[in-house]
């Protein structure tokens, strides 16, 4: 027979039907070229089968067996139970506590990964805007940096009831994450909330609520100085000369 | 034994496995937790559905493509799957230096083509065999087979400088 690299691939991992085999077996005898292909690839999936597999988070595993528990087969007298429930959780979430609550817990699922997780990279806002802005997001005028912290990239991150753009401000070793949230955010008053042990502040610009969150209460303040003077500019500027 | 029992005594051991497989097929951590999410959900609801004493390794991972194909029909209107736009700064964190060393094998697999990587991570790390894999990606088993060997082939070449 002739070379044939695919058979020798299913002949490693077993899969060659046995009738076959004698064959192979014969011409990998005679063919050092195939002899080469058949160990390395043997080499090559010891190596894989004992590579260290990613780990996932621990809460992994609580969230798994939370979202099963949450949905189980209801009865139908539970039917207009179960929506009262989920009118009241629907009214429930769009709290600001909830909103600071499920911004801090993202800001830390998406910092704590090796490689942050943007769909776009730039230290440009103009750039970043207009990447939100073609996915159908208006973003309101941001810094491009403040306290040290520089832009980096974004991405839309799912909150549990609503996607928000997600834009990732590094130094290196502190980050600050700023959300422009879509929909309703009942009492988005500018106080100071820290929820997981990050400090949030959520800001109510013009049609939308943006918020804050950073481990260092300095570098949230920062950005919602520099937020309100980014604005206070571009409407002076927008204004026109009396 | 209830039915949420029985599946979190079968499945969730597997969940290590299908997050390995999960954060192969999307790079990061984030999509990689949501798919895996989102596939188990998807399995308790079908347990019904699976054939008892068969390999449930493979079924859940024939969930997981299903859910990772379905966000790619979707990619095209929702934001969440909008690929990549470039390789940006990574976050430093001390286990990248500690990592850097040994991990020539992870990238040459991160570098394949995901149709590749998939079919050699179904393979040689999850150990299914061909007619589980063909299962998985509903394909026949000659193209599980050439994908597997391709995949190889351009991680040999990855490695050890050998043409693909």
């Amino acid at each position: 027979m002739s070379c044939d690299p695919e058979r020798i691939t299913a002949y490693v991992d077993g899969a060659l039907d046995a009738a076959v085999c004698p064959d192979l077996e014969a011409h990998l005898a005679a063919c050092p070229e195939c002899r080469a292909q058949a160990e390395e690839e043997r080499a090559l999936r010891a190596r894989l089968r004992v590579m260290p597999s990613p780990e996932p988070s621990p809460e992994l595993e609580a969230r798994v067996r939370r979202s099963l528990r949450a949905r189980p087969r209801p009865a139908s007298w539970l039917l207009p139970v179960a929506a009262g429930l989920v009118a009241l959780l629907v009214w429930g979430r769009g709290a600001s506590p909830f909103v600071a609550w499920e911004l801090s817990r993202d800001h830390d699922h998406c910092f704590g990964n090796r490689r942050l997780p943007a769909q776009v990279w730039s230290s440009d806002p103009a750039r970043v805007a207009e990447w939100f802005e073609s996915h159908g997001t208006t973003v309101p005028l941001i810094p491009e940096s403040a306290a040290d912290l520089e832009l980096v990239g974004a991405r839309y991150c799912f909150l549990g009831d609503r996607t928000a753009a997600h834009l990732y401000y590094t130094s290196g070793e502190h980050h600050l994450s700023l959300y422009v949230v879509p929909g309703p955010v009942r009492d988005p008053s500018p106080r100071e909330r820290r929820p997981r042990g990050n400090f949030v502040r959520l800001m109510r610009m013009g049609g939308t609520t943006v918020g804050l969150v950073s481990e260092k209460e300095e570098n949230v303040e920062a950005f919602a100085r520099a937020l309100s003077t980014t604005v206070a500019w571009k409407m002076a500027v927008d204004r026109p000369a009396p | 034994m209830t039915r949420e029992q029985r599946f979190e005594a079968e499945a969730l051991p597997h969940l290590k496995a299908l997050y390995g497989t999960a954060y192969r097929m999307t790079h990061n951590a984030h999509d990689a937790e949501d798919l895996v999410q989102e596939t188990f959900l998807r399995a308790f609801r079908a347990f019904d559905r699976y054939a008892s004493g068969t390999n449930i390794r493979a079924w859940l991972h024939t969930i997981l493509y299903r859910v990772r194909t379905d966000a790619f029909r979707r990619a095209g209107r929702s934001p969440r799957t909008v690929e990549l736009e470039g390789d940006g700064p990574p976050v430093p964190t001390p286990q990248d230096a500690l990592a850097a060393g040994g991990e020539d094998l992870a990238r040459a697999l991160d570098g394949l083509p995901e149709a590749f990587r998939t079919a050699v991570v179904l393979r040689d790390v999850q150990d299914l065999t061909y007619e589980e894999i063909a299962g998985v990606l509903g394909v026949p088993i000659g193209t599980v087979m050439s994908r597997i060997h391709r995949g190889r082939a351009l991680m040999r070449a990855a490695l050890g400088g050998r043409k693909p």
